[in-house]
């Protein structure tokens, strides 16, 4: 096997530099990531459909304008993947299922058109958990997709194609979506950056629901600049989402570069427990290194977050159940069983607890609200373990990875998972840096500091 | 745990949703929601005394234009 093409080893920001800089070209960058995708995605499945000629056709676009001094931004003639929720006019849709296994939308998603617009070439669109109703990505229909950190084991879910094509360079920055945290759990698997903005902070136009008051549609990427350079294209008011916000856009990259001298950070007593002895020791020495980029940590304690799994749950499967009635009805064996048993549980769920449920996050974010009055950001793991194996049925999704993210997408808090370190088996272990709506400034501050610190990690042997 | 049976199961999706279960499908969901109901219960204990569901009027208003201006 040929090694794999330098140009893989840049990230977005230094792709910027070089294709604004005429250094390297688009077409030869999308040729690269082509290349990489046939060496290794038959072991990976990162995808589910790659676009190869309309990739080249973008690329050669690209070209022609960075030639004739048309710049449009940092994504111009980059390569990305979309998690295969979000809709490509044109190209096949499948949300990762059998019962979609033939749509073809008939227009873009908004982070598609954003993306476009922004002169990103897409590689294709990536393998995720059915329907986004899962955490493995152990998809029984387009194939299971593997932790490119060791194939044994899962890449996370449910955008777990997004993750895996990060570490395994087969895209340069992918869009993934999180309802109970998948963009944050396969970002922790995979040993990448997953970045759920504030909800309604990006359109969600065009993107398959899970659970409308929980979906979010994000970043991951390599780095935390990265993922500020993405939202910085996706963000923003859109007319088509009527849940989308008229906040302010900022520049996320204003305040990255620097260091955390007189910020204080508040670790979440009540989500550092029942984590595995290397979660625990990556997440004591990460809290070490922000101290010592001048950040004062200390304990802070939310105690609705205690339930905020269950109050999650609830209101996903219940709004989950909703989206899925017709086609349980009419196709229950084309599900996978996991999926389909997740639909069947949720026909148990009354009214009142899901409006409960709906009040519940209103307490939850308040008092995440009271412990930001004195903090710019919190902290936690991403999960309780690195990634198990898949197909292990003992594993508890719920206790050792929703526990964890779930209880932010019931407030909508941004939040990014970034690695802490790899395990002695060399497995990927990371934490969440979660701030106060609609300051993702500050959350990516954070991460980029920590992450500058802390260093680079070596990358799978794929 | 609550006590939900295979055969209430069944009869919930039957009669709530026209959906039938398996034999299986019915004893594992019977176990499942056991679980989520027993532990939604807690959800009951809360004071949640004037605390409003987080549903927006500006939404509605702004997806009801929006369905108005598509026609």
């Amino acid at each position: 096997m040929a090694n794999p093409s330098p140009l893989l080893d840049f990230d977005v920001a230094a792709l910027a530099q070089k294709l604004r800089a005429k250094e390297i070209s688009p077409v030869e960058l999308t040729e690269a990531y082509l290349d990489r995708i046939e060496a290794v995605d038959e072991r990976i499945a990162s995808y589910i459909t790659v676009t190869a000629d309309a990739a080249r056709a973008m690329a050669r676009d690209a070209e022609k304008e960075i030639a004739g001094g048309k710049w449009r931004g940092p994504f111009h003639g980059v390569p990305i993947g979309l998690k295969d929720l979000c809709y490509t006019k044109g190209v096949l849709t499948t949300g990762g299922s059998k019962i979609l296994g033939e749509f073809v939308p008939n227009h873009d998603s908004t982070v598609w058109t954003r993306l476009s617009a922004a002169g990103a070439v897409l590689l294709g669109k990536l393998n995720l958990h059915e329907f986004a109703y899962g955490a493995t990505t152990n998809n029984p229909h387009w194939g299971a997709c593997r932790n490119p950190y060791d194939l044994e084991r899962i890449p996370g879910g449910s955008s777990g194609g997004s993750g895996a094509a990060i570490v395994a360079r087969t895209a340069a920055a992918t869009i993934g979506t999180d309802t109970g945290g998948s963009i944050r759990i396969p970002a922790a698997c995979c040993g990448c950056v997953g970045l759920k903005q504030t909800w309604s902070r990006v359109s969600r136009y065009g993107v398959m629901p899970l659970s409308d008051s929980l979906d979010h549609t994000g970043p991951i990427t390599r780095t935390a600049r990265d993922a500020a350079l993405m939202l910085n294209v996706i963000a923003g008011y859109d007319p088509n989402d009527a849940t989308s916000s008229r906040e302010p856009v900022p520049d996320y990259t204003g305040r990255l570069g620097g260091d955390l001298k007189g910020m204080r950070v508040g670790v979440i007593r009540e989500l550092n427990t029942g984590i595995s002895p290397p979660v625990a020791r990556a997440f004591a020495a990460a809290q070490k290194q922000l101290t010592s980029l001048g950040a004062a940590v200390e304990e802070v304690s939310i105690p609705s977050l205690v339930e905020g799994a269950l109050v999650t749950m609830v209101v996903l499967m219940a709004e989950a159940l909703e989206f899925h009635e017709q086609w349980i009805r009419e196709r229950p064996g084309d599900y996978g069983a996991d999926v389909r048993s997740l639909i069947e549980t949720s026909m148990t769920i009354t009214a009142v607890n899901y409006i409960r449920a709906q009040r519940e996050r209103n307490l939850m974010l308040a008092e995440a609200l009271n412990a930001l009055q004195d903090h710019a950001v919190l902290l936690a793991p991403s999960q309780a373990t690195a990634a198990p194996k898949i197909g292990d049925g003992s594993y508890d999704m719920i206790a050792n990875m929703v526990r964890f993210t779930g209880p932010f997408n019931a407030t909508g808090q941004p939040v990014v998972s970034i690695p802490t370190g790899l395990s002695d088996e060399g497995l990927p272990l990371s934490m969440q840096i979660i701030g106060k709506p609609f300051d993702e400034v500050a959350v990516l501050q954070v991460a980029d500091a920590y992450e500058r610190a802390r260093g680079p990690l070596p990358l799978p042997k794929i | 745990m609550a006590k939900l049976t295979a055969n209430t199961a069944k009869a919930m999706a039957r009669e709530l949703y026209g959906y039938e279960l398996s034999d299986e499908s019915a004893a594992e969901v019977a176990a499942a929601a056991g679980a989520m109901i027993t532990r939604s219960r807690k959800l009951g204990n809360l004071d949640l005394s004037g605390v409003q569901p987080p549903f927006g009027y500006p939404t509605l208003i702004a997806e009801a234009e929006r369905i108005r201006k598509r026609g």
